[in-house]
């Protein structure tokens, strides 16, 4: 039954998210929902290694970028968008496979300094290669619908949205979980640690190659070396933290939030939004492992049962 | 050619003295505090300030730090010092996490505050280069490897020589046993915190000298890390030779790829020891 109502609203939710384009001729709206779909999208592969698996990344931006630079590639050379899409998010399980797979044979806690470096190595390279813009083709341009890349952004949200949902619900899931809360304890109950851990990170890959594809069928005009830029692996780190790490929820509340404060602060130089979310951020590490989410659910609760709660409080003033 | 390797030596004993911060907080405590460079940055503003009013960069280090070291202090009772009692893989991961979110707070503060412009000290003496067997060596880097080399030393006797440094040994072997000694822990992370940081003046200075802004941060944590990875965690006295074997491999990339693959060089040294020999290349890496 429960699992009946989350599909419900699911569909309800995607459903009014899809019918936006037709209801509003602001484009500065449907260009923010691109956004939103793309953090999500980013969040959620994210979350799937760094949330359930345990594996914090911080290379993330290489897979986002190399599923957008092979994807814009095979798009601008004739190759219709949905193969090109698909090209993007294999080369970024290829890239995973080759530079990601040696990271996670690292000493246990290094995993994140080490796929940064990769991450770094991945924007400087590709900075040198092509140090151009890459702009569209004046074809493209003049076919350009903004409605096309809103619906391809909401299904590749939609689809990493449920690709989460059912691995962490599968066998493979709570081997992930299992690694994530005790390594140790996992291979002693026989699960082969190591595969798991890359499955994960592919996986992971592919959907943020996804999300990376979008990012280059959205964007007129961009430097190569853009979508490689650091900042798209602290995003969905930032955002699944204050979110709800490892939960399915908690990157898209995060994502909100991210855009939020983006939008509200976004003529003051030096982006005080990264400021706040940065604070709030060390905060969450540090006392609220379980993100906001996990702050509205006590809220939910205290409020579902206000007699409970106000009898402790009584019981302790 | 021998040129570009004299200007690889130099900013290799630059990459030492930055890599010693971070060396011996990760070595003593497991932290692996990637605000770091940016805590370098903030020194150099303040210095760059001091400088405005008149003051010698050089004479302004002991200044910074002081100042550095009561930041890191602060720094270190306000948010890392919740980790201590975390076992070694959750203390480098949060204090990573921790680390990171502190780089986004400083270095956006620091855009806000002194703009995103790139900034640098020039002294009257910042020009001054000496001509031995026909190669330049200039002042600065000359004065910067002398201090690396000071600093080493300093330290060296701080640790070996002192009953806190002793404690500080004591701690980084096995805290457990050093606690049930009667060392006080907490104390011992915390003068170790502020003395990480506060090493970072000197390399803000000598990076004042050159140039930044308030983003160059996780750049010169960068080059901090490889060190440390190249030396051997928990190894101090290696942190000198290999800042300058980091330095010399830079050059020579210069000297085959070109100068844009600099950086690149240096990460995929790190990659390749991070994977191959996790345990660093110097010394047998003294872990618990």
């Amino acid at each position: 039954m429960k699992d009946l109502k989350k599909a419900w609203i699911t569909i309800c939710f995607v459903g009014l998210l899809a019918l936006v384009p037709l209801l509003t001729k602001s484009e500065y709206l449907v260009n923010l929902l691109v956004m939103f779909f793309l953090y999500v999208t980013l969040s959620e592969s994210w979350n799937l290694q760094g949330g359930f698996n345990g594996q914090i990344s911080l290379g993330h931006s290489a897979f986002f970028g190399i599923g957008a630079l092979i994807t814009r590639l095979l798009w601008i050379s004739k190759v219709p968008i949905l193969l090109a899409l698909i090209g993007g998010a294999l080369s970024s399980i290829l890239l995973a496979g080759i530079v990601g797979i040696p990271c996670l044979r690292m000493k246990r806690g290094y995993f994140p300094i080490g796929t940064l470096g990769l991450a770094i190595i991945a924007q400087i390279t590709v900075g040198n290669i092509l140090p151009v813009p890459g702009s569209l083709p004046s074809e493209y341009i003049v076919g350009y619908s903004l409605v096309s890349r809103y619906y391809l952004a909401l299904s590749v949200a939609t689809l990493s949205l449920l690709v989460v949902y059912f691995v962490v619900r599968s066998r493979m899931g709570l081997a992930f979980v299992a690694i994530r809360d005790d390594e140790e304890a996992a291979e002693a109950v026989g699960i082969k640690t190591f595969r798991f851990k890359v499955k994960a990170l592919l996986i992971s890959a592919f959907l943020a190659g996804l999300g990376g594809g979008v990012f280059a069928y959205h964007q007129v005009s961009y430097y190569y070396q853009s979508p490689f830029e650091l900042s798209w692996s602290f995003l969905p780190t930032l955002t699944t933290f204050i979110g709800g790490l490892g939960t399915v929820i908690g990157p898209i509340f995060g994502s909100v939030c991210f855009l939020a404060l983006n939008e509200l602060f976004a003529f003051t130089l030096g982006e005080v939004h990264l400021v706040i979310f940065g604070f709030t951020f060390v905060m969450i590490v540090l006392f609220v492992p379980g993100g906001l989410m996990s702050i509205s659910q006590k809220i939910l609760s205290l409020l579902k049962y206000p007699g409970r709660s106000r009898g402790t409080t009584t019981l302790s003033n | 050619m021998w040129q570009t390797l004299v200007f690889g030596i130099l900013n290799g004993a630059l990459y030492g003295i930055i890599s010693l911060g971070i060396a011996l907080v990760f070595g003593i405590m497991k932290y692996l505090n990637v605000a770091h460079g940016s805590l370098i940055i903030v020194g150099a503003y303040g210095s760059l300030f001091l400088f405005r009013l008149g003051v010698d960069p050089f004479a302004s280090i002991p200044v910074i730090l002081v100042a550095l070291f009561l930041g890191g202090a602060i720094l270190f009772l306000s948010f890392f010092n919740r980790l201590i009692e975390f076992p070694e893989a959750a203390k480098i991961k949060n204090s990573l996490l921790i680390g990171f979110g502190l780089m986004l707070v400083i270095d956006n503060l620091a855009t806000l505050i002194w703009t995103g412009d790139e900034r640098s000290m020039t002294p009257s003496y910042s020009g001054i280069t000496f001509q031995i067997f026909g190669l330049r060596l200039p002042l600065i880097g000359l004065s910067g490897a002398v201090l690396a080399l000071l600093l080493i030393f300093v330290l060296h006797l701080f640790l070996s020589r002192t009953y806190f440094g002793k404690a500080v040994r004591a701690v980084s072997q096995d805290h457990e046993a050093a606690s049930l000694m009667g060392i006080d822990v907490s104390r011992t992370f915390l003068i170790s915190f502020a003395i990480s940081v506060s090493l970072a003046s000197i390399p803000s200075v000598l990076i004042g000298l050159q140039s930044f802004s308030p983003t160059a941060g996780i750049q010169w944590f960068n080059k901090g890390i490889i060190v440390v990875m190249l030396s051997g965690i928990g190894n101090i006295y290696g942190v000198f030779p290999a800042g300058l074997f980091l330095g010399i491999i830079e050059a020579l990339s210069v000297f085959l790829f070109g100068a844009t693959y600099r950086e690149v060089t240096g990460l995929v040294v790190f990659v390749l020891i991070l994977i191959l020999f996790p345990r660093g290349l110097l010394g047998s890496g003294a872990e618990s």
